[in-house]
């Protein structure tokens, strides 16, 4: 069985061989839309882990208090997540927009 | 963004026959066949087909067997959803949050299946959806409370207000569509395009984790879109006792 895996394994590895190196990449400038795009992408997904941080850590503690409300708590600490992340999920899909 | 139509849509275009002929600007004229185009119709008609077939096929006996006492599991949770929500006759909404719940959740798990692509990876399925979840719950609402009583809650606790408040209000109920469907549009297509990319770069180890991945937010994303939807309905339709 161990043979077996270690071979899977290695045949998986190498399929990445079939991939070409990519030639040298022409530099976009700093003013452009799409580099714009995704940086903002990268700010929006910073503020998103801080929100989504306090988040969770308020759903511990709550849980941690009352573990009989663990239920309740975990879902409105999903449906806030959830809320939280839609708003990174605006700024991909303007980064997707953005040819 | 490119269109990669799905392998369902490519083997019925081959079975059937159909020509592929350039679609205009569409993927720079690239040819494609009717149902290669519009392949998220044909998804959404196959969850659609799904759930009927589903509902139908399952014995109701009175001694639940498995797959009964799951779709009891899934009723009973949407019924407590709603139930929880809108505290006057919930039995009448049911049906249609039962309806989205099950079809975004199914065309979610649609992007996990080899052939298939998920129809909400589409905008214009979400927008679709969260549009017909805007005229069900302004139509109860008016149903409820009577045309000019349920315009009339915009203009804000005082009267005088009434020109500022009623403006940004409407606005805030028209964003409220975009915000429901770009939620649901931006996790399903983020998800199948890093599932792409991800197939792309090792094979068979790598999109595992993804998948997982991919199924429990596909899971959570119809919750929360079946739970915003019954939150607007019951703003629309409560009555201050």
């Amino acid at each position: 069985m161990k043979k077996f895996l270690t071979t899977a394994f290695l045949f998986t590895l190498a399929t990445m061989a079939f991939a070409q190196a990519a030639g040298p990449v022409a530099a976009e400038s700093w003013t452009s839309g799409r580099f714009l795009a995704h940086l903002s992408l990268a700010i929006a997904a910073a503020g998103c882990g801080l929100g989504q941080g306090k988040a969770v850590s308020a759903a511990c503690e709550g849980i941690a208090r009352n573990p009989q409300a663990a239920g309740d708590i975990r879902t409105t600490m999903i449906i806030g997540l959830a809320l939280i992340e839609a708003l990174v999920i605006y700024a991909l899909v303007a980064a997707f927009a953005i040819k | 963004m490119e269109h990669h139509a799905s392998e369902l849509a490519k083997l019925l275009t081959n079975l059937l026959g159909l020509s592929r002929h350039a679609w205009g600007s569409f993927m720079d004229g690239a040819p494609m066949s009717f149902i290669e185009r519009y392949d998220y119709l044909l998804n959404a008609i196959l969850a659609a087909i799904t759930t009927m077939i589903i509902v139908s096929v399952v014995k109701k006996n009175r001694i639940p067997g498995p797959m009964q006492q799951v779709l009891e599991f899934v009723t009973t949770g949407i019924r407590s959803l709603v139930a929880d929500n809108i505290h006057h006759h919930p039995d009448k909404f049911m049906p249609f949050i039962g309806t989205l719940a099950l079809f975004v959740f199914l065309n979610n798990f649609f992007g996990l299946i080899p052939g298939l692509s998920p129809a909400t990876a589409n905008w214009n399925v979400t927008l679709a959806l969260a549009l017909l979840v805007f005229a069900y719950y302004n139509f109860h609402g008016m149903k409820e409370k009577g045309f000019f009583k349920y315009w009339a809650h915009f203009a804000g606790p005082v009267w005088w207000l009434a020109p500022l408040m009623f403006p940004l209000e409407i606005l805030g109920l028209l964003s409220r569509n975009l915000s429901h469907s770009l939620r649901l549009f931006g996790n399903i297509a983020g998800e199948h395009i890093v599932a792409g990319i991800f197939f792309g770069l090792l094979p068979i180890l790598l999109p595992v984790p993804l998948m997982v991945l991919g199924l429990f937010f596909g899971l959570i994303q119809a919750f929360v879109f079946t739970m915003l939807a019954t939150i607007y309905l019951s703003g629309a339709v409560a009555h201050d006792h």
